[in-house]
């Protein structure tokens, strides 16, 4: 029992990075219909930056908690602008070219970012220093650190962040009507091009922030991360029915779940091969996602 | 034929006439005597990679500083193999072209395995400095050498020494599937079996490159072992480490030579003290190898050597002396010398090779983590 409640708190550690990046999978999928291949490399440029930024503060003692936030901020707004600067500069030129042109953009941009970093780093690792404190809020059958807490909080008070800015603000109404019919929504005078900007510009900044929290918890990264994690949260996007944004964020929970549970109880060669065979057979049963968009609507 | 790819075809074929004198040089015409030196230098195991290629400058250094091997300077050519069996198959295939006399080198088993019959075919000498997986010999034809040691008698050591020094009763055995890997972790297995006093509660595979290895642990945890015996790379080590202590394990992790790269320190931080590692002695506690640390700080900004880099730096000069003994840098020549040398003082200790290609005596010893550093470890 103790081993099964282990494996649930760090299948929702694991999960919580994945709903991150989820969500921009989704919420760009909401306004463009394109799966943004570059996205996790998104994520993981905002991680090296956020590294770069506590290396150049090297701060100790009670300023270690305000290095720590400045990281996820810095990283946050490097991949904000990152993301904003490929849509502008890849993306936009296509817009009204076929979805193929934009999709091999995409993967061309993932591509171009990886080899960048992987030169950059000579595809060596990097590690991050030792920011979150180690102290335990369990410590007994079933171990939960303070920072294991802090990073579910964090990444659940983003998540609600975008939900109340999608559901309660005008720009927020505006993402969804663009979501739900583009022309339509352009007749209301809704101005599509500055909306996909902040759309692009929201995903990459959630990335980017779990891209600096990824590193701090797990202290290692490399120019590939972006596509190992990005991958499964693409697939969590996928399985919570790619446009609907609470669905990326349940199925990213679910997909670390499903890691963790599955490399704990048969063994972390198996992982792979049960959260894509979950992913295949949810979408046998619902080809549109466990959320899927005809019941909810997208954004 | 138009006359513009005629035009193009006589270019390539001056080309190809321009490759075929480059690779001339450095053989028998009194140049610079090349040797290649494979490594990763780039990928997870880049920094092992570096610190090889450093002590092999460093022992070049040192000959042509003295006058070269029989008037020639010794010039060393490095190709990064990045730890993969595709690219260190091309590398040594490079350095074959680019005519090296022999190579000295290599990390990942898995790599070496697969640059052995290259330069096996091309007659050359290949000495391992790190690769420690028994097939390399075994299948080398006796042209493969090392300076280190075997991972049968690396497994043998370890199982010995969880046994009677950490008194461990129950074992859990975990690699990562690479060559070095498994081939440590089943010799360690069969050690622990054959000795029967302890119990092999786990043996399994992590899937390498990822970062959440805390399901493993847990599992692993789960069979209340006393040690847990990793003989994966260092990049994995240092995160096992690190989430070791998060979950507050308190069985012992302990390491194989592979792990024992200072940046899995510093990728787990505090949670690396205490850690232990079984290893050839590490040059650092080597009183023999005092000068050869002196000279790769003072030549590398004053970080210490590698792991490995005291092999590489014996494997060099143990090839320079076996070019100097064959007076002549011709494959079959140097193959005979290196089977024939008599033992030489290296600073890693004396070196000669049994008629496989292995070193003769090469012990293996257990290191501990000790605010930062690798010390001998003593109870």
């Amino acid at each position: 029992m103790s081993d099964f409640l282990q494996y649930l708190v760090n299948g929702l550690t694991i999960g919580s990075f994945l709903a991150l990046i989820a969500l921009g999978y989704s919420m760009v999928y909401g306004v463009l219909r394109l799966i943004n291949f570059a996205h996790g490399d998104v994520f993981m440029v905002g991680s090296f930056a956020g590294l770069g930024v506590l290396t150049a503060l090297s701060m100790s003692g009670p300023w270690l908690a305000f290095a720590a936030f400045a990281a996820v901020f810095a990283g946050a707004l490097v991949s904000g602008v990152l993301g904003v600067g490929i849509m502008r500069a890849a993306y936009a030129p296509l817009l009204r070219a076929p979805k193929i042109s934009l999709l091999i953009a995409a993967i061309g941009v993932s591509l171009a970012l990886e080899e960048t970093v992987k030169l950059l780093t000579r595809a060596g690792f990097r590690s991050y220093p030792d920011v979150l404190p180690d102290a335990m809020l369990f410590s007994g059958a079933v171990r939960v650190s303070y920072s294991q807490v802090a990073l579910i909080g964090l990444s659940a008070l983003l998540m609600v962040g975008l939900w109340a800015f999608v559901t309660r603000t005008v720009r927020g109404t505006a993402m969804r009507a663009l979501a739900m019919d583009p022309d339509a929504a352009r007749l209301m005078g809704i101005d599509a091009e500055r909306l996909t900007m902040i759309t692009f510009f929201i995903g990459s900044v959630l990335a980017g922030a779990a891209g600096v929290m990824y590193g701090m918890y797990y202290t290692q990264i490399n120019f590939a991360v972006g596509f190992l994690v990005g991958l499964r949260a693409f697939t969590a996007a996928v399985l919570g029915g790619v446009g609907n944004l609470v669905g990326a964020a349940v199925a990213g929970l679910l997909i670390g779940l499903v890691q963790s549970f599955a490399a704990g109880y048969l063994s972390s060669r198996w992982a792979d091969v049960i959260i894509f065979g979950v992913l295949i057979a949810a979408l046998m049963v619902r080809p549109h996602g466990l959320f899927g968009e005809r019941i909810a609507e997208r954004v | 034929m138009t006359s513009w790819s005629r035009r193009r075809l006589v270019c390539i074929g001056g080309l190809a006439l321009s490759l075929v004198a480059c690779s001339k040089k450095g053989g028998e015409d009194g140049g610079n005597i090349q040797i290649g030196v494979p490594v990763p230098l780039s990928g997870d195991s880049a920094s092992a990679g570096q610190d090889i290629l450093a002590a092999a400058k460093v022992a070049a250094g040192e000959i042509n500083d003295r006058g070269g091997v029989k008037g020639r300077k010794l010039e060393i050519v490095p190709a990064d193999d990045a730890c993969s069996p595709q690219q260190a198959a091309q590398a040594a295939q490079k350095l074959v072209n680019s005519g090296v006399v022999a190579a000295a080198g290599g990390y990942c088993s898995g790599a070496a395995v697969a640059a052995g019959p290259i330069f096996g075919r091309a007659n050359l000498p290949f000495i391992l400095d790190a690769s420690t997986n028994p097939v390399l010999t075994d299948q080398g034809q006796g042209k493969v050498f090392r300076t280190c040691g075997r991972d049968d008698r690396q497994g043998d050591f370890a199982a010995k020494f969880v046994v009677d020094t950490l008194h461990a009763k129950r074992v859990a055995v975990l690699h990562d599937n690479t060559t070095y890997a498994k081939g440590l972790a089943e010799a360690a297995v069969a050690a622990l079996k054959k000795n029967g006093q302890a119990e092999v509660t786990y043996f399994d595979a992590l899937t390498a490159g990822q970062s959440d290895y805390t399901p493993v642990l847990t599992n692993i945890a789960g069979t209340h072992p006393d040690v847990v015996y990793f003989t994966g790379y260092f990049a994995e080590a240092g995160l096992l480490l690190k989430q070791r202590k998060q979950l507050g394990l308190t069985f012992q992790l302990v390491g194989g030579d592979a792990t024992t790269d200072v940046s899995a320190l510093r990728t787990a931080g505090t949670a690396a003290e205490g850690f232990i590692a079984t290893t050839a002695p590490l040059a650092t506690t080597l009183p023999s190898a005092a000068d050869f640390v002196k000279r790769f700080k003072s030549e590398n900004t004053g970080t210490d050597p590698g792991p490995f880099s005291a092999y590489e730096y014996d494997a060099i000069n143990v090839l320079a002396k076996a070019i100097e003994r064959a007076g002549s840098t011709k494959g079959p020549e140097l193959l005979k010398a290196l089977h024939e040398l008599p033992e030489y003082q290296g600073v890693t200790g004396p070196i000669s090779f049994d008629e496989k290609g292995d070193r003769k005596t090469v012990n293996f010893v257990a290191v501990t983590v000790r605010d930062g550093k690798y010390i001998s470890y003593a109870h």
